[in-house]
């Protein structure tokens, strides 16, 4: 990765001071500060036409990108189409051990071959497929188990996406997935970090909320990350 | 049905797998990555592949040198995969010589090539899974210089698995020599340092750590290497003391302090160095604490015992560091066996030497409780831990007299020893005996009950040197101001031919220990009448033994010494009066050039002249005809004798009628 850590890691001192998150004008954040933190996002999550957009539009420098950047692209691809052989395929192309380390994910992955059958209405093959190779991870960790159940579970519904764990089947579950695949990846390759700063940052905002109200302090609390929404204290 | 290829049987499949053996490489690289894809992730594949006989082909396909490079890349990634499968796959991968193959693999393909990624990555997942392939990897300076080469140059991934593979496979100095003669300690000085003000990471840094501990492990020689090797302006010692600090990741800080600890205890560093007293010792007390998670205390605490064992004043310093004592006494606590065994080692390097560090450790939070427990723990280390813990508070007088009684800790300790303990259980149990029974005690009597002599009697007999000393130790000790029908039954239980067999053993501690238990046997008058009444022939003999054979000045000493207790008996005094043999070598040793002979010699002649007893003007006699008294003469002109002047004034005033 090409961007260093200062832009999170706040080095200044905390001051003594109380100030007011609304009028916090007299704190510069600088323009470019902002745009390598989206574009750290951009190019960390694998969204690379995106990332070469931004760079024209925001006269930025050509993004570093990371040598497994287009793979990692059609992994995702893949991943979120629900072509999940062929992603696994690619990710062990890529980094053969990495599917044997972390069965986990691994389990991840079929399981969304699994739902790919369960959507597709073929049953019969679902449980095959679940006899035949999810059953070992279901049998090896608690955790598998329970998310195999839960996937199995859309057979006895008539409309798997009426019931109770149609989260299963929608979108935001193989994106999550795909995600997860994704930092894996960059974790093999440099070894250390993999989210994107943005999302360090905001678990940074709400790691110190969580330590001041855990200490009674009366403070303006953002309530809603996505907006921003800043609630003044009662 | 549509074809799913990711879910294939193996068995339900033989068409792919019949495609390994073609002639036709397409077929073959196909048939490899579809291979490959089924048995990442999943041991039940990666079973299926080993039992039904494919991985000679696979080794075949490995090594082939003048196949498509991709057909060798996929074939050892498979292998790789195969080999992060249950222990049983890696045991067989080794028995069909996977390891031997990838070694020879990375002697031939350049380094830096997939190829060589490839093998490096399986090799290491082999070498993690124990018993390692050693002798795999043959101890070659070509080889090992080529591994070396690639800690330097080599991709991320591909130094990791180098020093973690050297990391396992460097167990003796064998190993640790050739790999310090390969350069290792200049590749592990660069992969600990810093780039700029950036500490190494964890995943260049762990193994690295773990290399150097295992090459200076008991190694003098690697180890003053080490300190003496730099990597920018920074050797080895000052490195590590970077990483020890508290900004560190917990196990970089704990391998960091665990390898200053290491190349202390090789003799490298000396025990008041800065690294040791201000890098290791306060950073592994503070792992000991209870913030930190049950893994790191467990090592911390081990790896501290080892640092402390022997030196006092780290012994001093480590027990008031850091509530170190709350903390192993809490670590004793935690659930796992690696943690208890951890604190008890501590505490028993922490009370080695130091009266008032024992007295401490035993005032902290019912620690005697848990010695107890722990000898009562179902893993054989914690129970050995415990004992060794035991063994360390065992030399406090005091507390064999207070605590060590309040909890009849004599109780499983017996019990250890009577059920077929291990030498190193036995050794160390044993030596707490020979503290248990130092003093007089009331557990004496129970533990007779259970066949206390009887055990020790054995251990006399035992092959090891140490369990034969402390076996006969712990029957001297027992020995000593005993009761007479204790007396009687070491005497009947040892065994005269036994006794005599520990009078010609090769250690000279033992002959003198077993000389030991003879004179305490042989103490007060009652029992050396007694005894000798009984076991004269064998007791004369055994003396004889001594005096005519070749032992030490100190051996011989001993032996004088109990001719010395038997000359004060009452009837015994005739056994020696009757033996020429005997008082012809009195004479000798009056005269002997070795001081404490003669002195020796001068306490059995004085108690056998002694006035005022039946029959001693015959003694005297008798004795003044042998040269006795011409030899207390001479040795009192003896200029080099001055000091038991004394001594012969008052034996020779006996010979009253004589002189």
């Amino acid at each position: 990765m090409s961007f260093d850590t200062a832009a999170i890691n706040g080095n200044d001192k905390p001051e003594r001071k109380c100030y007011d998150r609304t009028k916090s004008d007299d704190l510069q954040i600088s323009r470019t500060d902002m745009n390598m933190l989206i574009m750290n996002y951009l190019v960390t999550e694998g969204f690379k036409e995106a990332a070469l957009k931004f760079q024209q539009e925001a006269g930025l420098q050509e993004p570093a990108l990371c040598s497994s950047l287009d793979e990692r692209i059609m992994i995702r691809e893949a991943v979120q189409n629900g072509r999940i052989s062929d992603a696994i395929a690619m990710v062990n192309a890529l980094h053969p051990e990495l599917l044997d380390n972390d069965r986990y994910l691994y389990f991840h992955l079929q399981q969304l071959q699994l739902l790919e059958l369960i959507r597709a209405g073929r049953a019969e093959e679902a449980l095959a497929f679940a006899s035949a190779t999810l059953a070992e991870a279901g049998a090896n960790d608690r955790n598998a188990l329970t998310e195999l159940e839960r996937s199995l579970a859309l057979l006895a519904f008539p409309d798997p996406h009426a019931s109770p764990f149609a989260d299963l089947l929608l979108p935001s579950h193989s994106q999550k997935i795909a995600s997860e695949l994704n930092a894996a990846i960059l974790k093999m390759e440099n070894q250390e970090y993999t989210n994107p700063k943005l999302c360090s940052l905001l678990r940074m905002i709400l790691w110190s909320q969580s330590e001041l109200d855990k200490h009674n302090v009366k403070y303006p609390k953002m309530t809603d990350l996505a907006n921003a929404t800043i609630e003044q204290p009662k | 049905m549509q074809h799913l290829t990711i879910f294939m049987d193996i068995e339900s499949s033989r068409s792919y797998i019949d495609e390994l053996y073609s002639s036709d490489v397409t077929k073959v690289l196909e048939a490899l990555i579809t291979l490959k894809n089924s048995v990442i992730g999943s041991n039940r594949q990666k079973s299926s592949v080993i039992q039904q006989g494919i991985v000679p082909r696979l080794l075949q396909l490995m090594s082939e040198q003048n196949w498509d490079p991709n057909i060798r890349l996929e074939a050892t990634i498979t292998i790789g995969s195969l080999a992060k499968g249950t222990s049983e796959n890696v045991n067989a991968l080794v028995e069909q010589g996977a390891a031997v193959a990838l070694v020879e693999i990375l002697k031939e393909v350049p380094i830096g090539t997939k190829l060589a990624e490839a093998s490096l990555c399986a090799l290491r997942s082999i070498f993690l899974n124990p018993p390692a392939p050693i002798s795999a990897l043959p101890a070659e300076m070509r080889l090992l210089s080529r591994l070396t080469q690639i800690t330097r140059e080599g991709s991320p991934t591909a130094r990791a698995c180098v020093v973690r593979i050297l990391s396992i496979w460097c167990g003796g100095p064998i190993e640790q020599e050739a790999l310090c003669a390969a350069g290792a300690c200049n590749a592990i000085a660069a992969l600990l340092a810093p780039k700029g003000t950036t500490p190494p990471p964890i995943a260049r840094a762990l193994p690295a750590l773990d290399l150097l501990a295992a090459m200076c492990f008991e190694n003098a020689n690697v180890s003053q290497v080490a300190l003496n090797t730099r990597y920018g302006d920074k050797t080895i010692p000052e490195l590590l003391t970077l990483l020890v600090s508290r900004d560190k990741p917990l196990p970089v800080a704990m391998g960091a302090a665990r390898c200053i600890t290491f190349i202390h205890r090789a003799g490298a560093l000396p025990a008041d160095d800065s690294r040791v007293v201000f890098g290791a010792l306060p950073c592994l007390a503070r792992l000991c604490t209870k913030d930190m998670p049950e893994d790191i205390r467990a090592t911390a605490a081990e790896t501290l015992a080892y640092l402390a064992e022997v030196d006092t004043s780290l012994q001093r310093l480590a027990a008031i560091s850091n509530h170190l004592m709350s903390s192993l006494a809490d670590i004793v606590n935690c659930p796992s066996a690696a943690a208890k065994q951890g604190a008890f080692k501590c505490f028993a390097s922490l009370g080695a030497n130091d009266e008032d560090i024992r007295k401490r450790i035993i005032e902290t939070h019912g620690l005697m409780v848990h010695v107890v427990n722990g000898m009562n723990n179902p893993e054989p280390s914690v129970r050995l831990a415990a004992v060794r813990c035991l063994h360390s508070l065992s030399r406090s007088v005091q507390q064999l007299r207070t605590t060590f009684q309040d909890h009849s800790v004599w109780r499983p300790l017996m019990q250890l020893l009577s059920e077929s303990p291990g030498t190193e259980l036995l050794t160390v149990g044993s030596s707490t005996l020979c503290n248990l029974l130092l003093e007089f005690s009331p557990a004496k009597e129970p533990m007779l009950d259970q066949g206390a002599v009887e055990m020790l009697c054995n251990l006399t007999k035992r092959p090891e040197a140490a369990l034969r000393l402390n076996g006969i130790w712990a029957l001297m000790n027992m020995a000593f101001q005993a009761e007479q029908k204790v007396k009687q039954r070491i005497l009947c239980c040892l065994g005269t031919e036994q006794m005599f067999r520990l009078l010609g053993d090769s250690d000279t501690r033992v002959i003198m220990k077993t000389l030991g238990l003879l004179r305490n046997l042989l103490s007060t008058r009652q029992h050396i009448d007694a005894i000798m009444n009984e076991f004269s022939s064998q007791v004369m003999q055994a003396v004889i033994v001594v005096l005519e054979g070749s032992y030490p000045a100190e051996v011989k000493e001993q032996a004088l010494c109990i001719l010395g207790n038997i000359g004060d008996g009452e009837k015994a005094k005739d056994f020696i009066m009757a033996n020429e043999d005997v008082l012809r070598k009195l004479v000798d040793y009056l005269a002997h050039p070795e001081s404490k002979l003669q002195e020796a010699a001068l306490f059995v002649a004085g108690n056998l002249v002694w006035k005022g007893e039946a029959g001693c003007a015959a003694r005297q006699a008798r004795l003044a005809e042998l040269g006795v008294l011409r030899a207390l003469k001479l040795l009192r002109q003896r200029p080099d004798a001055a000091h038991l002047h004394d001594k012969v004034k008052t034996a020779l005033a006996q010979f009253n009628e004589l002189t």
